[in-house]
């Protein structure tokens, strides 16, 4: 039995021996470069920019040429962790992956760069040729860099987050929608309540959910989700949790709702009853769907303001990948999207993005006549150009996706009345446990 | 006297039968309905959809087959391409392989004849996601991941369709043909692949049918195994459907995209029902 | 005529090799993708395995740690494996009682010739559809038309029946009904023939001489069609268990994995498929998948003696 056990062994390893037979190369310099170009990404927005931008032929959805190499793309969606998760197995494999299935570039966001840039699965780009980061903002290329500050990758956007509201309601609760007058009126969490309660008196809700705030707590915290190996709860997320109790109390929101539930993008039809939403330039560029629909929509009700706490959410960084067969187009396309004055130019004035050049969004915050016609015409680089200052990027760990994403998920159920506090935290406890066996979880 | 029975026992079945029908079509109605809705939504904008209930189809039926086939994060035509190679290969192979094993225990005699038997009805019903742990930690060792077939080969070893197989031949394949064929010199593989094999037509196509039925539909292992958007299959992708995705707020392709996912089902459910349901009672037990 | 004579000469010796042959290909996959897999799984319940980010931890032996940590008592004041395990349990009962129920009530209507029912074709056509959908797109579906904006919510507003949206997803008795309902839609009818083969099975005269004895219809049901049913009743409800302890697809996508609402549909493979998520946990997967294959061996072990009983 044992005998026929390892015979068969022996058959499954001639197996895999062939089905990856003509991988293993894994030279340090490749005489040639590769003629496939792998990008991992979780959506495709920088895709979009990409096939515009860079790309000399767009084949389909997932597939684009540059000169004569082909530059496929590698989508998986980003919640439970799925992104991150098939990227880990793809990297784990990359040593013994053939050179046209090795992953040459990939996409992170600021909530789990950390563990990438930290690990031997990314390179220092500064030795492929990405070297001119002045243009920048500094906290893009902080995020990117390990432990001993070699520089991972770069980010083709900075995301300053905003308070995005509804021209047309801000109205009617301030007598105002003017952003500056808007601003002064929500400065502070003190009058950001002041003003729910009278939102509330008209008819209106101040935040489409309790969780829509999360990120200004969030992005303000004195420490890490993990400390010392322990899990850690901020008292900055403990705020965010007193701060939602009460507005699922005193009905400053309608529901407990996901950020990014159906229940929570049907406020952004010119139906809604919402006031306040929060979110960088992608998140207006590509979650207010609703807002923007020609039968339903209320394209042009809205403007920014820079709300009761300075913070950014998300970011996306473009990483290189150990073993990549494509430096030199890896380094090109970084380069393209933060220094190419004309691509980032492109990027703010078309696609409506807060680029990753100073020089080029300051360009635009002087610009009188530039406005973004979604805002009612409003210069919103101006706006983020002034919050990108406070920007911080600090106490982040590689378990941030996963904290954030499971205090969210726990406390909304008591936020929804199912569980008691001690209950949802007691969940959120238990699913660190299983998301990450290594935290210590009191 | 009599005529008032006779009559009265006439009320009580057309009573009887009243009921009885109501229920029927209520049953039928509950099985339709939801599916009317997928149907009708997925003709329908996303501005439609949101403002309210509707019975009847609009006339967003393209936009959103579009959208959907051209859909940014979910490649539904990989999906559906990958599906197809997964549940057609499968089911060939089970089919096939399921016959071959049930002929060798069926018609042979050897040894352990009656304990191979006994062991595959043993293991029957032993679901596959209780191996599933070691079963991916060995595709990820060896790089297996991605690989369709993966997905494919296992089928071969598959007790259930084993068993009806065995069931159909019991019942259809005298020994005694076997024997005559042998004197015709005919050699072992020929006589199963050119006699017996054509017996077992009916009896394959069946199994043929659920075999690719399930493939299409199996969810929890190719969750696990299919990370590469090229390789998903379509109930992977329809799984991602449901994650939080920022970029998914058109309803009327999330519709037409579920709808695309049961339609190559569907269709073969419309053509072939009559023989599905006749092979749902001959593959179990018999009292 | 030689050529025949050896033939029968060797017969019995020679034939033995085919039959063997004819296994092979079932046998040697068996034992690669299912047995072997099996033990690893084993195997791996005894020992620290684990991501954590791109480092793995382990393997390294630590006895039987898993188990207990399967079975510790949690912050929250329960065992996990427990709350699941009844989960599980609940989830089927609420779909298979009515499956039952209604599976037999149909299959009685459809045998009857008293009642003589006409277009039978079509109604086991159209009850027996939904065990062919996708389980996943079905379950998505149910998400898309129960949400709070859903068109189930639309229409209860519409007709006035309600003034607020009534969140279907966030209360427990309504998600268990959701994912009940949807296991009875996609089983009842599959039970229905099954059960109709059955009776229709049984041999016409035990009715007739029951009949002549006198016996009305509830009689008949209970002193004829049930216990000669039982065989087969026993079999489709002991499989239906075991299908039970498989639930994933539906309970999984409908609630996006998390078993909302307080991991009250949170089911056996959902936890397991929690432990292979992005921690690879095969040490705590395994655990999982010992116990799960102890419980259906159990079960597998009434279905062996129904289908080898002669």
């Amino acid at each position: 039995m044992k005998k026929l056990l390892s015979i068969l062994l022996a058959i499954l390893m001639v197996f895999t021996l062939a089905a990856c037979g003509n991988g293993g190369n894994g030279g340090e310099e490749p005489a040639e470069e590769g003629k496939v170009l792998n990008l991992w990404t979780w959506n495709d927005e920088f895709w979009g920019f990409l096939c515009d931008y860079y790309a000399d032929e767009v084949i389909d959805e997932f597939t684009a040429t540059k000169g004569d190499v082909t530059i496929k793309r590698t989508t998986y969606i980003s919640d439970n962790m799925a992104y991150q998760d098939a990227l880990d197995a793809a990297l784990l494999a990359q040593a013994d992956a053939p050179a046209d299935e090795k992953v040459d570039m990939f996409l992170a966001e600021a909530d789990y760069i950390i563990k990438y840039t930290n690990s031997d699965a990314t390179m220092d780009v500064t030795s492929i040729g990405v070297t001119d980061f002045s243009n920048t903002y500094k906290y893009t290329v902080e995020a990117a860099s390990d432990a001993n500050g070699v520089v991972k990758g770069v980010s083709f956007q900075c995301c300053p987050s905003a308070l995005i509201y509804r021209r047309s309601i801000a109205k009617e609760v301030l007598g105002t929608d003017d952003p500056a007058e808007v601003q002064a009126a929500l400065d502070s969490w003190e009058k950001f309540d002041e003003v729910a309660a009278i939102a509330k008196e008209k008819g209106y809700y101040m935040v489409p959910t309790p969780l829509e705030t999360y990120r200004t707590f969030s992005n303000n915290t004195t420490s890490g989700w993990v400390v010392d190996g322990k899990l850690n709860i901020d008292p900055a997320i403990q705020n965010w949790m007193d701060q939602a109790e009460k507005y699922m109390a005193e009905g400053y929101a309608p529901f407990a709702a996901g950020i990014w539930d159906a229940e929570k993008n049907d406020q952004m039809f010119a139906d809604g009853k919402t006031m306040c939403f929060f979110g960088p330039a992608w998140y207006f560029n590509f979650c207010m769907g609703n807002a923007q629909d020609p039968e339903r929509g209320c394209y042009g009700d809205w403007a920014i303001c820079q709300g009761p706490q300075a913070h950014f959410w998300g970011g996306t960084w473009m990483l290189a990948a150990t073993g990549t067969d494509n430096p030199t187009m890896v380094a090109d396309i970084m380069n393209t999207f933060i220094n190419d004055e004309e691509v980032c130019s492109k990027l703010v004035s078309e696609k409506a993005q807060f680029s990753n050049n100073q020089a080029v969004n300051n360009k635009f915050a002087a610009d009188e006549s530039y406005g973004n016609d979604f805002l009612g015409g409003q210069n919103d680089t101006a706006v983020f150009a002034e919050l990108a200052k406070y920007i911080k990027f600090q106490n982040v760990t590689p378990y941030d996706q996963g904290c954030n994403e499971g205090i969210q998920n726990a406390y909304r159920e008591f936020l929804n009345g199912t569980v008691t506090k001690e209950e949802a935290l007691a969940n959120f406890k238990d699913s660190i446990k299983t998301t990450y066996p290594g935290i210590t979880v009191e | 006297m009599n005529s008032n029975a006779n009559r009265n026992a006439k009320i009580k079945l057309f009573i009887s039968r009243f009921v009885v029908y109501a229920i029927l079509i209520f049953l039928a109605f509950l099985c339709l309905f939801f599916f009317w809705l997928m149907f009708v939504n997925s003709t329908r904008s996303n501005a439609q959809l949101q403002s309210g209930f509707a019975l009847f189809p609009k006339e967003n039926f393209l936009k959103n087959f579009y959208n959907a086939w051209h859909d940014g994060t979910i490649d539904i035509p990989t999906g559906m391409k990958n599906s197809f190679i997964v549940a057609i290969c499968s089911a060939l192979l089970t089919t096939y392989f399921s016959a071959l094993t049930a002929y060798g225990t069926y018609v042979y005699n050897f040894r352990f004849k009656k304990a191979v038997h006994l062991f595959i009805l043993a293991i029957m019903m032993i679901p596959s996601q209780v191996s599933a742990v070691g079963f991916i930690q060995l595709a990820f060792k060896f790089h297996l991941t991605n690989k369709l077939w993966l997905l494919i080969v296992p089928s071969i070893a598959a007790p259930a369709v084993y068993f009806y197989m065995r069931q159909y031949l019991q019942a259809t394949l005298p020994l005694e043909m076997v024997e005559a064929a042998r004197i015709d010199g005919s050699n072992e593989f020929r006589i199963f692949n050119q006699i017996v094999l054509p017996i077992m037509k009916p009896a394959m196509a069946v199994q043929m049918i659920f075999s690719f039925v399930g493939s299409w539909n199996n969810y929890f292992m190719p969750s696990l195994l299919l990370n590469d958007a090229k390789k998903k299959t379509v109930p992977v992708m329809i799984g991602t459907l449901r994650s939080a995705d920022f970029t998914k707020f058109d309803m009327g392709k999330v519709y037409m995209l579920m709808l695309m996912a049961i339609l190559p089902v569907m269709v073969i459910y419309i053509i072939l029902s009559k023989s599905i349901i006749k092979g749902v009672t001959s593959g179990s037990v018999k009292g | 005529m030689e050529k025949m004579k050896k033939l029968s000469k060797t017969k019995s010796i020679s034939y033995a090799k085919w039959g063997y042959i004819f296994i092979i290909p079932f046998f040697v996959v068996y034992l690669i993708f299912t047995l072997y897999p099996q033990l690893l799984t084993i195997y791996n319940s005894f020992f620290e395995y684990y991501r954590d980010g791109l480092n793995v931890i382990g393997p390294n032996f630590v006895g039987l740690r898993n188990y207990k940590e399967l079975f510790t008592i949690n912050n929250a004041g329960y065992v996990p494996i427990v709350k699941y395990s009844l989960n599980t349990l609940i989830l089927w009962i609420i779909g298979a009682v009515p499956q039952f129920l209604i599976a037999m009530l149909l299959a009685l209507f459809f045998t009857s010739t008293r009642l003589n029912i006409k277009g039978q074709q079509f109604f086991k056509t159209v009850i027996y559809m939904p065990n062919l959908i996708m389980a996943s797109a079905f379950s998505m579906l149910f998400f898309a038309l129960f949400s709070q904006v859903g068109p189930i919510n639309q229409l209860l507003q519409s007709w006035g029946a309600v003034n607020e949206p009534i969140n279907f997803l966030g209360m427990t008795i309504s998600v268990r009904g959701l994912i009940g309902l949807m296991n009875f839609l996609m089983w009842f009818g599959n039970t229905t023939i099954l059960l109709m083969a059955g009776i229709q099975g049984i041999d016409e005269s035990m009715f007739e001489s029951a009949r002549l004895d006198g016996s009305n219809s509830t009689q008949v049901f209970f002193n004829i069609t049930m216990p000669l049913l039982m065989p087969i009743f026993i079999y489709v409800f002991i499989t239906s268990m075991i299908g039970g302890i498989q639930m994933f697809d539906v309970p999984q996508v409908l609630t996006n994995g998390k078993g909302t609402p307080n991991l009250t549909s949170t089911t056996l493979i959902m936890y397991l498929n929690n432990f292979l998520g992005v921690s690879k946990n095969f040490g705590m997967a395994g655990a999982v998948s010992v116990l799960l294959f102890i419980i259906t061996a159990v079960l597998s072990a009434f279905v062996f003696k129904t289908i080898t009983r002669k």
